[in-house]
């Protein structure tokens, strides 16, 4: 998808060497009063969301997140997401729906942050649209950097078709002896790198459940992974 | 819902506390100049304040330039407080440009009365501004910036370009307090120029002073 512009430009220069004035013209006029007809439709679209969202009931809201409520935080939160979601996909109908969600998350925590600048004698949906255009923009941005610099491949090739390579990549990941390293390990050291390294928790997360402290965590997972570099090594 | 929409959603509901909403532009414009006149005060007494300061204070020409540049310093500080509110029009980016104006318009006209006399006979290099300026306005600057961060980078370069402005006029301000230097001609290149360098640099450092502070994808996710 993301590919589909490239595709269009790569097939121009055929069409244009068919017909080459004409064609080249007529596709520009199209393009250009496209693209005018958009810009008139997000303006439209853009100017109708702030009229129907003149409604005193969000600036009430978001006066009362700024008191700290929780409750009117949501409310505000559930009527804003779907319409800033609208206005996202119909200024970037190029994006998939995971941008356009990334996006979304984006000028919401950008809302979060600032939520301080809202003055509520002031209507609230063009102060969120100031902060949604911005947002957009950076987000233009982003996506113009990585597709200018990332190349989209269907499969990343997991190792070298090279048997030397294989070979240094097999020993280290032999499952069965790092099974049998593990079982040999100490108790306090093995449930600290199962829930450290293995299960990938945070280290308040393990204290919490293993019930040792988090230097002792930090301690026994140091020389766990010390017992295992070395058990490896010797297999070897 | 998208999930994790719905889970951004959700942390920013529990992470929601009461904050203190921001002051308007104006009330905080004369917040920072509260802030910055004391200090300004301060400088030009243990530079000690130039001898013909009371002389000064009654020509004309003097006081049209040091009102010029008080208000280029405030109507900055009005403007950049004001671009970092989203909703606000940006056109009031332009709003120090009159008394900037005025200023210019004003040393430009004792410019070409030295000119037409002397010519560059006159012209000599004073390089004391550009640290003085910085000296005078460091104070200004920095609780600028403190200021400016509490609000959303939505144009980072011209915030800090107008915040420097700010800063800068409010230097050249007082240092023209202690700093005997009158003649148009070095008062426009040294003491203009050093202001409008320091407002280049200060829009220079736009995006590295000014981020939105974002969640990371820890907070996210959890």
């Amino acid at each position: 998808m993301l590919n589909e512009p490239e595709l269009t430009s790569r097939r121009r220069p055929h069409l244009v060497r068919t017909e080459p004035s004409i064609v080249a013209e007529n596709e520009n006029l199209a393009s250009g009063a496209n693209l005018f007809r958009n810009r008139l439709l997000d303006r439209i679209r853009d100017r109708s969301m702030t009229q129907q969202a003149n409604d005193p009931t969000l600036e009430r809201l978001m006066q009362a997140a700024q008191t700290g409520d929780a409750r009117a935080y949501e409310c505000l939160l559930s009527d804003v997401i779907p319409r800033l979601r609208r206005m996202i996909q119909s200024q970037r109908r190029f994006l998939g729906p995971a941008e356009i969600e990334d996006i979304l998350q984006d000028v919401l925590i950008s809302m979060h942050s600032v939520r301080a600048t809202y003055d509520p004698q002031r209507p609230f949906m063009p102060w969120l649209l100031a902060i949604a255009r911005n947002r957009l923009a950076d987000g233009g941005r982003k996506w113009a950097r990585r597709a200018a610099n990332e190349v989209l491949v269907d499969e990343v090739p997991v190792t070298f078709a090279d048997d030397r390579a294989n070979s240094e990549q097999e020993r280290q990941f032999d499952s069965e002896g790092l099974r049998k390293a593990m079982s040999d390990l100490p108790p306090r050291q093995r449930e600290a790198v199962e829930m450290l390294k293995l299960r990938e928790m945070s280290l308040n997360e393990a204290a919490a459940e293993s019930g040792m402290s988090v230097g002792s965590l930090k301690v026994a997972v140091h020389r766990g992974i010390a017992a295992l570099r070395k058990a490896l090594v010797k297999d070897q | 819902m998208n999930t994790a929409t719905q889970k951004v959603m959700g942390r920013l509901i529990d992470t929601l506390t009461p904050v203190k909403r921001l002051p308007s532009p104006s009330l905080r414009a004369a917040a920072w100049l509260a802030l910055g006149i004391p200090y300004v005060a301060l400088v030009v007494l243990v530079m000690s304040p130039r001898s013909n300061l009371a002389a000064k204070l009654s020509d004309a020409h003097f006081m049209i330039e040091q009102i010029a540049a008080l208000i280029t310093g405030l109507t900055a500080a009005v403007a950049a407080f004001a671009t970092i509110i989203p909703g606000y029009d940006r056109r009031i980016a332009w709003l120090p440009f009159a008394p900037l104006a005025v200023w210019l318009a004003s040393l430009g006209e004792g410019c070409l009365q030295i000119l037409t006399a002397d010519g560059f006979r006159n012209f000599a290099s004073d390089w004391f501004c550009l640290p003085a300026i910085i000296l005078v306005g460091t104070v200004p600057a920095v609780t600028m910036a403190v200021m400016l961060r509490r609000g959303a980078p939505l144009t980072p370069k011209i915030t800090t370009a107008l915040g420097g402005l700010a800063a800068a006029g409010l230097g050249n301000f007082g240092l023209r307090l202690f700093h005997p230097q009158d003649s148009s001609l070095m008062v426009l290149v040294w003491q203009m120029g050093s202001v409008l360098l320091l407002t280049l640099l200060c829009g220079m450092a736009g995006r590295l002073l000014l981020r939105w502070r974002l969640m990371n994808s820890n907070d996210r996710a959890a």
